[in-house]
């Protein structure tokens, strides 16, 4: 059912812990290239669906192609394609932003010298070069944040998962952030993202999927989802998501 | 599986990193041990100053038997500083306070032993002299020491130091049931024979052993809650490495530990690693193990970073004395010593007892390190059936 530019396709993804049913047949697709926003409340299942694409999660129904690659049966061949960077600051902070660099890339199968490279690389592409040296612990919170998705761009990943990769930042630190996405965009990377900011997934995402206690409740550009409520240019996603679900999405 | 290896060791190198960058751990894992086995082998005496030559009168009540032998010994030369009196003598010189106290073996202390209801050795001194109270009961102790090698040399278990002369067909017939002595006293001292750190080391070795590579636990479970294990599951690093790396680098630092407190031991404390220095440090490696994998099974089983510390403190702090850690299993009741025997440290505790104290070889505690790496195969094998590496956030 994948069609060729299809780059990730999910299909029927459930997962439920303690029979608390969390993802509830998901099915969406990504497209090579685009950007692709992930939009909803606090337990709405976002990160677990990000689990269950990046092979961390076994769903425990329906599956996964990303690239070609079936996750449950090839999960190396897609680990190979994929850069994920967690919702949490998923590095050690007693080290410098290089040598966290460093170890996740030789993790991730570079050698010491790839490794180094790569780094120096993303570094500059986050704009640390000048503090790469310095123990992460130094950092602010958004130059934190901007070396975990330094990690998940190590091994130069065709596609990227960014799990709520803004929380908590200040806007110069954020706006830094969507520049980065963008520009990785264009330079043919593929991005998942997921947010609770509906300006933010307005702003960054080719098509949004609205998800609300493990369902997807809408799907499509930005403006078809306004349009589906009223008036595409002047309905807000916060105004799309409360018309679907009669609630506010920051509760 | 070159890969798992290769992964493993990165993982487990960059966690040793991060151990010389963590003071808190470091000084958990080294100047804490420390701090105990100097704070309790000085109460026990052992790095006092030392009392100007200071004699000590023994007496007994026996014609023959146990006691005479231990006399024998203890004045085979002046050097030990020690000196046999007649009771009767000894009781007046006290009272005319030409010496300040005496041990004295009743008239039924080996009859006693063989009984096996427990003997006693009476602390006779002036009232209130704690001073000589200690030092006789720390001499008190010693021979209590010496009789427990009687009997477990009576089981063919360690040779017989100091004490070549006794009858070992007597010995024989005691049996199983080990003497257990009765001292007037609680206080003990600084007596030659016995070094004090050959027990309080190892004991607080174990312990701390245990403890560090049980709060291990903690930084894995904190690994799971900022998702780094997950990450580096997605970035192809498999399951299988991920719990090696944990278990090798708590391995590393145990090694740490272990060169840290056994150099302090022979270069501060002149410890005696008895007849097999080699069995000595392979009982101590192997209790690194078993301690390593407890700390990642540990990190298994339980959910969050404040389960994994509780779990570890609670673990560590009941498993110590049960496995005789603060005391030697030897004085305990048989019933205890089988509970010992439930631990890695009952195991590691004993083989050290045996070794350095009691002059067994390294074929003698073979059980023991067999015993170790059975502990350390079953909390490995949990580990890995449970390791976890995604948390509920
Ligand atoms: N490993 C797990 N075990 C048990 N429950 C879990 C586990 N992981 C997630 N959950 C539960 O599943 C639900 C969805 O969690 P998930 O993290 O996927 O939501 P989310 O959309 O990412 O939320 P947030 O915006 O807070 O990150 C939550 O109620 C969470 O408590
Ligand atoms: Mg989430």
């Amino acid at each position: 059912m994948a069609r060729m530019e299809d780059f990730l396709a999910a299909t029927g993804l459930t997962k439920s812990f303690d029979s608390v049913q969390v993802v509830d047949s998901v099915s969406f697709t990504v497209r090579s290239q685009e950007i692709f926003g992930l939009l909803g409340p606090n337990g709405a299942g976002k990160t677990t669906t990000i689990r269950m694409l990046s092979t961390v999660l076994d769903p425990d129904d329906g599956d996964v192609t990303i690239g070609g690659h079936l996750v449950a049966k090839e999960s190396d061949a897609v680990r190979k394609l994929i850069g994920v960077c967690p919702q949490e600051l998923a590095l050690y902070p007693e080290l410098s932003a290089i040598d966290n660099l460093v170890f996740f890339g030789r993790m991730a199968g570079l050698s010491g010298s790839e490794a180094k490279e790569s780094a120096a690389d993303v570094l500059e592409r986050v704009g640390l070069t000048d503090r790469a040296k310095d123990a992460v612990r130094k950092y602010s919170g958004g130059m934190k944040r901007r070396v975990n998705i330094a990690i998940a761009l190590m091994s130069r990943p065709q596609l990227l998962f960014l799990d709520e990769p803004t929380v908590g930042i200040d806007p110069q630190s954020r706006n830094h952030i969507f520049d980065t996405v963008l520009a990785l965009r264009d330079e043919g990377m593929t991005v998942l993202y997921t947010t609770h900011y509906m300006e933010e997934a307005d702003r960054l995402c080719d098509r949004i999927a609205i998800m609300d206690e493990g369902r997807i409740i809408a799907l499509g550009t930005p403006a078809e989802l306004k349009a589906q409520v009223g008036d595409a240019d002047t309905t807000t996603l916060e105004e799309v998501f409360l018309s679907l679900t009669g609630r506010s999405l920051r509760d | 599986m070159r890969l798992v290896i290769r992964q493993a060791l990165l993982l487990s190198f960059k966690d040793t990193r991060l151990f010389f960058k963590d003071r808190f751990a470091m000084g958990f894992a080294l100047l804490f041990p420390i701090l105990f086995i100097v704070a309790f082998s000085l109460a026990l005496g052992d790095l006092g100053p030392e009392d100007e030559q200071l004699r000590m009168a023994v007496a007994t009540e026996e014609e023959s038997g146990f006691s005479r032998e231990v006399i024998d010994v203890l004045t085979v030369s002046d050097a030990t500083g020690v000196d046999e009196w007649d009771p009767k003598d000894a009781g007046l010189a006290l009272h005319e306070g030409r010496i300040p106290g005496y041990l004295l073996f009743p008239v039924d202390f080996t009859q006693r032993i063989f009984s096996g209801e427990g003997t006693e050795i009476l602390v006779v001194t002036a009232d209130g002299d704690p001073e000589t109270e200690a030092v006789l009961g720390g001499l008190a102790h010693s021979i209590g020491g010496r009789i427990g090698t009687l009997s477990l040399a009576a089981r063919g278990v360690t040779e017989l130091e100091g004490l070549g002369s006794l009858d070992l067909v007597k010995l024989g017939q005691l049996g199983t049931a080990p003497p257990s002595i009765v001292f007037t006293t609680e206080q003990v001292g600084d007596v030659e024979p016995f070094n004090a750190t050959n027990f309080t080391l190892p004991g607080y070795l174990t312990m701390f052993l245990f403890f560090a590579a049980a709060l291990g636990a903690e930084a894995i479970a904190r690994e799971r809650q900022t998702q780094t294990l997950e990450r580096l599951l997605s970035n192809g690093v498999r399951r299988s490495a991920i719990v090696a790396g944990k278990v090798l680098a708590s391995i590393y630092r145990g090694l740490i530990q272990l060169a840290f407190l056994w150099a302090l031991g022979i270069f501060a404390f002149s410890i005696d690693f008895g007849v097999s220095p080699v069995a000595v440090i392979a009982v101590s490696v192997l209790m690194a193990v078993a301690s390593s994998a407890f700390g990642v099974m540990l990190a298994s089983l339980v959910r969050t970073v404040k389960s994994a510390s509780s779990a570890a403190v609670l673990a560590s702090l009941t498993l110590a004395p049960l496995g005789g850690c603060w005391w030697p299993l030897f004085i305990t009741p048989d019933w205890m010593q089988a509970i010992g025997r439930l631990t890695p440290h009952g195991w590691a505790n004993d083989a050290f007892n045996k070794l350095m104290l009691f002059g067994a070889e390294g074929q003698d505690v073979l059980v023991h390190m067999a015993a170790l790496l059975l502990f350390a195969a079953a909390f490995l094998a949990i580990a890995v059936v449970r390791f976890r590496t995604v948390s509920a956030n």
